[in-house]
Formats: structure tokens, C-alpha cells, sequence
């Protein structure tokens, strides 16, 4: 099935145009930060609101990085490295100070809307980071594309964003599902179960915690630079609340238990918003609310979870149909 | 008389001007199986959560082979080997029957060693039709085993047991009352019990609680015949 599905993705490009391939890479960037949230919201219990503060830092240092002239390897990398360092620090306070599971939420919005704030707040001249202004509100455009290191001065285009994109969505979706079959993903399972036992059984559940969302920060970070990668453009709605508000949105709607489930809801719910707003709904926000609560409502776990009840329900059925006759 | 595992001096807590433990003094020797009763309320499962780290004491001291523990947390105490088996079974319900138990022998065993000590001890509390099934969907009783499994595989020195056979068959009962028999030979055992019959059949020595005091430690015998202890569970006042 995944086999499959991977080799679906990559023939996308020779079937559809730069429209449709543009479209679908911007879902798996943002399918990328919906797994940093799924990851730690469905595995490890913790319900982190600000992940959007490591995918806004994420897409910013990869810009201001790329356009002071540093090749643009290096930039992602340190795009992705600075976001993880941040939320290792914000981890550490939080997950030493033993705030409870909503002020841990709380807190990470805020430290989003801090940011976003912060960000707005740099028009003017005066806010240049070597050669590049931050113009406030109007963030950065120009962000150069990742550079083909066997092509001198050439830089990715469309269908290349498409693969990267593409690859590394699909890189990461294993390696966190790798990462949770180890000795350290069961007890971050363990976490969620019950994070009372963990701790009687020995483990520091302060350090597996801090790990994961580490992890999820990397992830969020990662997700940042492509996304600056992809639109050539960051603004400080990178860090918003509609963004942050949404990847729960994503989460919700996949199934937040799964790791496929966000992806899935990710891709629904952009491509549904994206249609919606083609057809002169006006209140694409009411109605992507009126969804939500239909999802809460019919499906408690998330789209894929039920669907795959729903799918052995069916062939439980149909086993005793056969063994009926 | 060998130094004691456990001792607590003068430990006491307090719960909204109720005292919940009052300058307890206890002691428990080496491979010894002591029971805890009393009515409810009595303190004995806050006895058990402040020796685990799940409540601070207000005051006293917890020694655990004489080292301090007062201020230790609870993974603290689980790595120095006391482990717990709460009232309310303390498992992970969305995990299998292994897995539970693997993520307890996973702490102190490298992978392949805590697959065959899963094996091992599945075994001895007869779990393994159900290793693979989700401990969540299992009947209360065979939870009670998970928790019991799970703290038996983290091998540890000391077990708590916070009424192990509440809610069990008769059958289950009396294969509870052997398994922790068996615990026994390996490590240091208290049980806080309700059920007489299963404290005949487990423990030589039985430490009463009543208001957060100790009312009376005896042998099993002495003290479940002794007055006082009758009258408090009759809701008498003790003299």
C-alpha cells in the first residue's frame, strides 16, 4: 500500500502541470507540521499549539540565512537546526516546570502569538539582518529555491520542489514511525497510556517528553524551510493563529491516533478550503468550523481510523458470509 | 534482627486540615510479607503513594535500605526498586498484555533479555493466551495481574500491593494469594487487603491503620481477633 503510494506521488508530475504539482507540494509541507503536532499530540499526549512557532522560525532563518549570499544547503540546515535548539529550550522550561497538560498548550500559543507579533512588529529600516530586511507585515519575498548541487547556479524548480517535498514527507513519515517501534517511542507510547506508571516503572518521563517535542520541533522547523522553499515568501503568518488553529483542524479530521490519519486530513481539508474559497462560499472559515464539528461529532477517532474499522467490519462480514455458505 | 528494608520515622501528611498520615513510625524487615489493613480512609493507600513518590510527606523520613528517600520522585524510587501496584489498576489500557510488560523489563534489561524475561513472567501469572491482547479490553481481575506482571518484571526489591484481589473470583483469589507467595520468595512484600481470609492465607504479620495512626501491629492472628481492631471496622471508636 505504501509502496504504492509512493510510487503514485512521484509519477504525479508526468501526468498533471506545475499548477496541480504546486498545489499537492504545499500540502505535504503542511502535512509535515501536521505529523510534528499528530506525533506529539497522538503518541506522547501532549498537545502542543505552537508548533507553528518552530515552522514560522523554520522558514525565516532559512530565508534571512539563503539571502545573506550562504549557499542554501547550509541555510536549510541551520533553518532546521534553529527551530530544534528553540523548542529544546521552551521544552525544557515547560516540561521542567511541570505545567499541566493545558497551560502546556496555552503556553505554546502563546509563544506562537508572541512571535507572530514580534515579527509584525519589524518594519522599518531599522530591522535588517545582514543584507536582508524583515519588512514586518509584509514579510520577505524573493526567498531563493533550494540550489541543485550537481548544477552550478541552477535551483530548484517546481516539479523539484514537488519531489523534495514529495521524499521528504515520506522520509519522515517512516522515520517517526520507526522512531516508535524503538525502546524510546514504546515509552513515549507509554507517556500517552498513562504517564503515572511510566514514571513508577523507573523512567524520567521529563526527559522522553522533552525528546519528542524536540523531535516535533525539528519536524515543525523542517516544514518551515520547505515551506519557504516552496513559496518563495515567508510573512509572519507563518506563526498565526488561523495556522495554528488549523493544524489541529488537519489532526482532528485524519485521526490525531495515526500517523497516516493527519496527512490524509491535511490533504482534505487544504484541498476542501482551497475549492471552497474557488466558489464564492464567502465564509470558508464557518464552514470549515461546521466540518470540525460534524468530524467531532461522527467521527471520534478521525477519518482514518474509522474508515479502516469500517474496511475490517466489512471483511469480518464478508469472512462470515463465506464461512455461512 | 537484620537492619530494615523499609522504615519511616515520624512520617506524616495532611490533606486540607485532615490528617491523613500521622507521624507514622514503621519498619519492615527483609523478605518479609506484611499486610496493611484497616477501614477505609484509614491512610493506607496514601502510606503507599508517599513511599512512591506519588504524594510528598509533610514530615518524616522515608529509608529504603537505609538511604533517605523522603524527597525522591516516583522514578526515582522505581529505578531503587520499590515497585507498586496502585488501587485503581495503573496500566496501559491502549497497549497488549506484552507490550505492558515489555515497557517494564525494557527499563532494567537490554531487548532480547526483556523478551525472555516478558516470557517468563507471563508465564508464571498464567497472561499468556492473552499476551497480545489490548490490556484495556481485558476483565478487571486479569488488569490487576497485568499491573501485578508488570511490577514483578521491573525485578524489583520491595512490592506494594494496594488490594490486590478487590473485585477477583474466588479462583482468582486464591491464584492471587499463591502468585504473591511466589513475589515473595524474590522480594519484600506489603499488601493492603480488606479480604481476612486472603490475609490468613498470605501474611504471618499485619499492621492495622486507623485514622492515620498505626492501631495495632501483630501477628495475623493476634490482631485480627484484638478488639480494637474489631470496633474500628464495626465504625466503633478504638479506646
Amino acid at each position: 500500500m505504501a509502496i504504492l503510494t509512493t510510487v503514485g506521488l512521484m509519477a504525479v508530475p508526468s501526468f498533471y502541470d506545475f499548477a496541480v504539482q504546486y498545489d499537492i507540494s504545499k500540502i505535504f509541507v503542511l502535512a509535515l507540521l501536521a505529523l510534528s503536532m499528530s506525533f506529539l499530540w497522538g503518541y506522547v499526549g501532549i498537545l502542543s499549539l505552537g508548533q507553528t512557532a518552530m515552522f514560522g522560525l523554520g522558514g525565516y532563518v532559512y530565508a534571512i540565512v539563503a539571502m545573506n549570499s550562504v549557499d542554501t544547503a547550509t541555510a536549510a540546515l541551520i533553518g532546521i537546526v534553529c527551530p530544534t535548539l528553540f523548542s529544546a529550550v521552551l521544552g525544557y522550561f515547560l516540561i521542567w516546570g511541570r505545567i499541566g497538560d493545558i497551560y502546556f498548550s496555552v503556553i505554546t500559543l502563546a509563544v506562537t502569538l508572541i512571535l507572530e507579533k514580534a515579527i509584525r512588529a519589524t518594519s522599518g529600516d531599522r530591522f535588517v539582518i545582514g543584507k536582508v530586511r524583515l519588512n514586518g507585515q509584509n514579510g520577505i519575498p524573493g526567498v531563493p529555491s533550494l540550489e541543485i548541487p550537481w548544477e552550478a547556479k541552477a535551483t530548484l524548480f517546481i516539479d523539484g520542489v514537488y519531489y523534495l517535498t514529495a521524499a521528504v514527507l515520506i522520509l519522515v513519515y517512516v522515520g517517526l514511525r520507526l522512531t516508535l517501534t524503538t525502546g524510546f517511542g514504546q515509552v513515549l507510547v507509554g507517556l500517552r497510556e498513562n504517564r503515572r506508571r511510566v514514571e513508577l516503572l523507573g523512567y524520567d518521563s521529563r526527559h522522553y517528553c522533552l525528546g519528542a517535542f524536540v523531535l516535533a520541533g525539528a519536524v515543525a522547523g523542517l516544514a518551515g524551510v520547505l515551506f519557504a522553499v516552496w513559496g518563495n515568501f515567508v510573512g509572519p503568518s507563518l506563526f498565526d493563529l488561523d495556522r495554528a488553529a488549523q493544524i489541529v483542524i488537519w489532526v482532528i479530521v485524519g485521526g490525531r491516533m495515526t500517523l497516516a490519519g493527519p496527512i490524509l486530513g491535511t490533504a482534505l481539508v487544504v484541498t476542501l478550503t482551497t475549492w471552497l474559497g474557488t466558489q464564492g462560499v464567502g465564509q470558508v472559515t464557518l464552514a470549515l468550523g461546521a466540518m470540525l464539528t460534524l468530524f467531532v461529532l461522527l467521527f471520534k477517532k478521525g477519518l482514518l481510523p474509522t474508515l479502516s474499522e469500517l474496511l475490517s467490519a466489512v471483511a469480518r462480514w464478508a469472512a462470515s458470509r463465506r464461512a455461512a455458505r | 534482627m537484620s537492619a530494615p528494608i523499609l522504615e519511616t520515622r515520624q512520617l506524616s501528611k495532611t490533606f486540607g486540615g485532615v490528617k491523613a498520615i500521622d507521624r507514622i513510625d514503621f519498619s519492615l524487615a527483609p523478605g518479609e510479607l506484611r499486610c496493611l489493613i484497616g477501614p477505609n480512609g484509614a491512610g493506607k493507600s496514601t502510606f503507599f503513594k508517599m513511599l512512591t513518590g506519588q504524594h510528598r510527606p509533610d514530615g518524616g523520613q522515608v529509608l529504603l535500605n537505609g538511604q533517605d528517600i523522603t524527597a525522591a520522585a516516583a522514578h526515582e524510587i522505581g529505578r531503587l526498586g520499590i515497585g507498586i501496584k496502585n488501587q485503581i489498576p495503573d496500566v496501559f489500557d491502549g497497549l497488549s498484555v506484552a507490550e505492558n510488560l515489555t515497557l517494564a523489563a525494557r527499563f532494567i534489561l537490554p531487548k532480547a533479555a526483556a523478551a525472555r524475561k516478558v516470557a517468563e513472567v507471563l508465564a508464571r501469572v498464567q497472561l499468556e493466551p492473552m499476551a497480545g491482547r489490548l490490556v484495556g479490553e481485558l476483565a478487571h481481575g486479569q488488569r490487576q495481574w497485568v499491573e501485578i506482571a508488570m511490577v514483578v518484571a521491573r525485578e524489583p526489591i520491595l512490592v506494594l500491593l494496594d488490594e490486590p484481589s478487590a473485585g477477583m473470583s474466588v479462583e482468582e483469589t486464591a491464584r492471587t494469594a499463591e502468585l504473591i507467595r511466589e513475589i515473595n520468595r524474590e522480594a519484600t512484600v506489603v499488601a493492603v487487603e480488606h479480604n481476612m481470609q486472603f490475609i490468613r492465607s498470605i501474611a504471618s504479620r499485619v499492621t492495622v491503620f486507623h485514622r492515620g495512626r498505626i492501631l495495632v501491629e501483630e501477628n495475623v492472628d493476634k490482631a485480627l481477633s484484638d478488639r480494637r481492631v474489631r470496633d474500628v471496622y464495626l465504625g466503633r471508636s478504638a479506646a
